[in-house]
């Protein structure tokens, strides 16, 4: 008599509300907190790279770290536009509060005149 | 086939959930800011790349490395980005020098099944990596099966 007890509740409990539960995780590599390496497929980035005609070749380190450093950037400019939308007691980040955040942080002016 | 570079757009769904990340709960995008920072994101790439590419060059060297991307994000005044990045890449150096490890041993365990006599498994180098131990542990009880 093989009994299967579902023991899955309180499991269930434990995980709580997380959003990731939906969407399909890949598999970490590490088991470090937060070591998912990188998100952002590389082969992409490399594609980006390449598209520069000055470059020849990059190492496989250098492109890590351009994906790393891009996601930073998505991180970062993703919360200096909140604070514009916060100031508009606003729920939503609009394209607005983006073009503000590039005027207002100097180390974005690099993206003025890109984006359009 | 792109006909600009900034065409070349990184995947919607991965700056969604970087972005959803970076917020907090409740707050929500439009799409025209999503895929606005999209191409941002984009932007910064080719920026740094080039900015990377001019250090290289200094260097005489043809091939970006780490640190040229990390010289070109002191240049560009993202600092705050060069220590996450330079703990990201230890951990990226580790992973790498694992799984080199791990394809190593295994051509290693192919040769021993015929020649049991050496024993360089003790390796004292790193001791972080248990995982290996791990393996060694099982690869000495098969080896004391067939014997």
């Amino acid at each position: 008599m093989a009994a299967v007890v579902p023991g899955s509740g309180a499991s269930r409990e434990e995980e709580g509300t997380g959003g990731d539960a939906a969407t399909p995780q890949p598999p970490a590599p590490t088991s470090a907190p937060g070591a998912r390496l990188s998100r952002l497929p590389l082969a992409r980035v490399k594609a980006l790279v390449k598209a520069d005609p000055d470059v020849t070749l990059a190492g496989q380190e250098a492109i890590f770290i351009l994906a790393r450093a891009a996601e930073l950037f998505v991180e970062t400019i993703a919360k200096d536009a909140y604070c514009c939308a916060q100031q508009g007691k606003r729920k939503t980040l609009q394209r607005r509060d983006l073009d503000n955040a590039i005027e207002a942080v100097d180390e974005f002016a690099f993206l003025e005149g890109t984006l359009d | 086939m792109a006909e600009r570079p900034e065409d070349l757009n990184l995947p919607n769904a991965v700056i969604t959930r970087i972005i959803k990340e970076a917020l907090p709960d409740g707050v929500n995008i439009s799409k025209e800011a999503r895929s606005a920072i999209s191409r941002a994101a984009s932007v910064f790439v080719l920026y740094a790349t080039s900015c990377a590419n001019n250090f290289a060059m200094k260097g005489k060297r043809k091939t970006l490395n780490a640190s040229d991307v990390l010289s070109a994000m002191e240049e560009m005044e993202f600092q705050r980005f060069v220590t996450p990045l330079k703990e990201a890449l230890e951990a990226y150096r580790r992973e790498q020098k694992g799984k080199k490890e791990a394809s190593e041993q295994k051509k290693k365990d192919k040769d021993k099944k015929t020649d049991s006599e050496e024993q360089d498994k003790s390796r004292d180098e790193d001791n972080d990596e248990d995982e290996e131990r791990l393996e060694e542990e099982e690869h000495n009880e098969e080896e004391e099966v067939d014997n």
